[in-house]
């Protein structure tokens, strides 16, 4: 099973990686007017939520493709978890 | 039967819903309004308030704390609003929401995130417990911590949730019914802290909030550390617990069925360990040490389903919980962002660090973590007791003690960090070398 090697994400990390990384300084540069507005309360609720939804995804993608790409992956074979 | 139980668990998320919509939820204390001084008037001492979502400005006095030459004017703040007998409303307490971030304290963020978010990942719950009092040191007012800290919970719980789906280890339906039941545990939870808050007042209130955490962190703590501790021995055999098992016999309609956990329970079993997170997350905020060991001990699932399963039920809660924060528009983005920035990692680490360990280290960590809090907030007692007039204790006595309780905090995450990545990398290490002895033996064998 080992003599198979799987090819490490680079570009998925580079790509998510960039795409993070203008979000983050986007973010940033135009914080005086996020903080206006994602601070208004009421509906502008969904403001905060739906950002931290997409750095999730953005930014979690990225992180999942470095640790893969630093080889840490899960254990492939899982003994069936024991109760306790 | 999966409609049923679809419907079943609908109704309950809508009069959830419902419910903390009447009584305003898990959101912030009532008082608290944020908006923006406009101008202040130091000579009758009254400022003018914009109220956020309010097109008109109001005049409030300023109570005998708040001095009118340190209000900020045209800045974001918060306001604790005191009711006196006459029904006139002063001004109690100022405070900026948004603190300036300089580079320690992103680079102090980012760190706490990575930590908080292997923990997370690893146990299923934590890193809250931890952020909160970091942010609140750093400046940053206490419902403002808390509503960002929120705000960075429901998309890493979700993420570690995903992660540890992949790997079989989340028990969804468990995790639906947890949640769910949890919400309206909630509510029954913020009624009693309501009636408390009344009769006692905030010191009250704050005793008994520390009170029920030691209590629950010593005794839940303790038993998970000491099962714990009998497994690492290999004293004992994995077992079910006797508790479990008993309640698995127990009979009443509607029976539950739970794949991935492997037990089979009644209704009348599992949603009382829900109510009783859920209440116990609406007194400390750390609803996950009682969900994660309910779920091992009384629902009878395994640590490793346990942790995985509580992940789902932090990410329903936390969304609902921002939902109520961010409607009263208390949570600071920029500090949710930073903390993801590094939990997003750390979170996904942990995860995948399940996949190395043997069940009984998530409980070595989880018992760990929860006795070395339970002196974090035990060090604060003295001082309520002393709020009440219960006990004397001097300014510098409650200096020293509210640094032990800080400390403690920051040393239960360098513990379970330090546990974590060492058995982490010592399982990684094992299943390599198992690996490669395996390719020997399959080289050897076929020449």
């Amino acid at each position: 099973m080992a003599a198979y090697k799987k090819r490490k994400p680079y570009v998925k990390a580079i790509i998510f990686g960039i795409v993070s990384v203008f979000s983050y300084i986007y973010l940033f540069k135009n914080v005086g007017l996020v903080m206006e507005g994602f601070t208004r309360g009421g509906a502008y609720a969904a403001l905060p939520v739906i950002t931290a939804f997409y750095f999730s995804f953005v930014h979690a993608a990225f992180c999942s493709n470095v640790l893969e790409i630093m080889g840490l992956e899960a254990k492939r074979k899982k003994s069936v978890p024991v109760k306790g | 039967m999966k409609k049923v139980y679809a419907v079943l668990l609908a109704i309950l998320l809508l009069l959830s819903f419902s419910q903390a919509a009447l009584a305003g939820g898990g959101g912030p204390p009532e008082g608290v309004k944020v908006g923006v001084f406009t101008s202040v008037n130091p000579d009758d001492n009254t400022a003018v308030f914009m109220q956020n979502g309010k097109s008109d400005a109001t005049v409030l006095k300023l109570g005998e704390t708040v001095k009118a030459g340190a209000i900020p004017v045209d800045q974001k703040v918060m306001i604790s609003l005191d009711k006196a007998e006459n029904g006139e409303e002063t001004v109690k307490d100022v405070s900026r929401m948004f603190i300036g971030l300089k580079l320690e304290k992103i680079l102090a963020l980012l760190l706490i995130g990575l930590i908080g978010g292997l923990l997370s990942g690893f146990i299923g719950s934590g890193g809250a417990f931890v952020l909160t009092p970091s942010m609140m040191s750093l400046g940053v007012p206490g419902a403002v911590a808390v509503a960002s800290n929120m705000c960075h919970k429901f998309p890493k719980a979700m993420v570690g949730a995903y992660k540890r789906f992949k790997y079989g280890q989340v028990d969804l339906k468990l995790g639906l019914v947890m949640a769910f039941s949890a919400i309206a545990g909630v509510q029954i939870g913020i009624k009693i802290q309501k009636i408390i808050l009344n009769n006692w007042g905030n010191a009250g209130s704050n005793l008994y909030v520390s009170l029920v955490f030691v209590a629950v962190l010593v005794i839940v703590g303790g038993y998970v550390f000491h099962d714990a501790r009998k497994l690492a021995k290999g004293g004992s055999e994995v077992t079910t617990s006797k508790l479990a098992l008993a309640l698995q016999k127990v009979q009443i309609p509607p029976m539950m069925n739970f794949k991935t956990a492997g037990v089979r329970l009644s209704a009348w079993v599992t949603l009382p360990v829900g109510l009783a997170t859920g209440m116990l997350a609406a007194t400390i905020a750390v609803g996950g040490f009682i969900g994660v060991p309910g779920m091992i001990y009384v629902v009878g699932a395994s640590a490793l389903v346990a942790s995985a399963t509580e992940l789902v039920v932090a990410f329903i809660m936390g969304f609902w919980g921002s939902v109520q924060w961010g409607i009263s528009g208390l949570i600071d983005i920029r500090m949710t962002l930073l903390i993801l920035a590094g939990s997003l990692f750390g979170v996904q680490l942990g995860a995948l660090g399940t996949t190395y360990v043997k069940d009984y280290v998530i409980k070595i960590v989880m018992g760990a973590v929860m006795l070395i809090v339970a002196v974090s907030r035990g060090a604060k007692v003295p001082v309520y007791l002393s709020d009440l007039g219960l006990m004397n204790v001097n300014s510098g006595m409650e200096h020293v003690l509210n640094s032990i309780s800080f400390w403690a905090l920051v040393a239960a995450l360098a513990t379970a960090g330090i546990i974590i990545t060492g058995a982490m990398v010592k399982g990684m290490m094992q299943s390599r070398a198992e690996e490669r002895h395996a390719l020997q033996e399959s080289v050897a064998k076929h020449g």
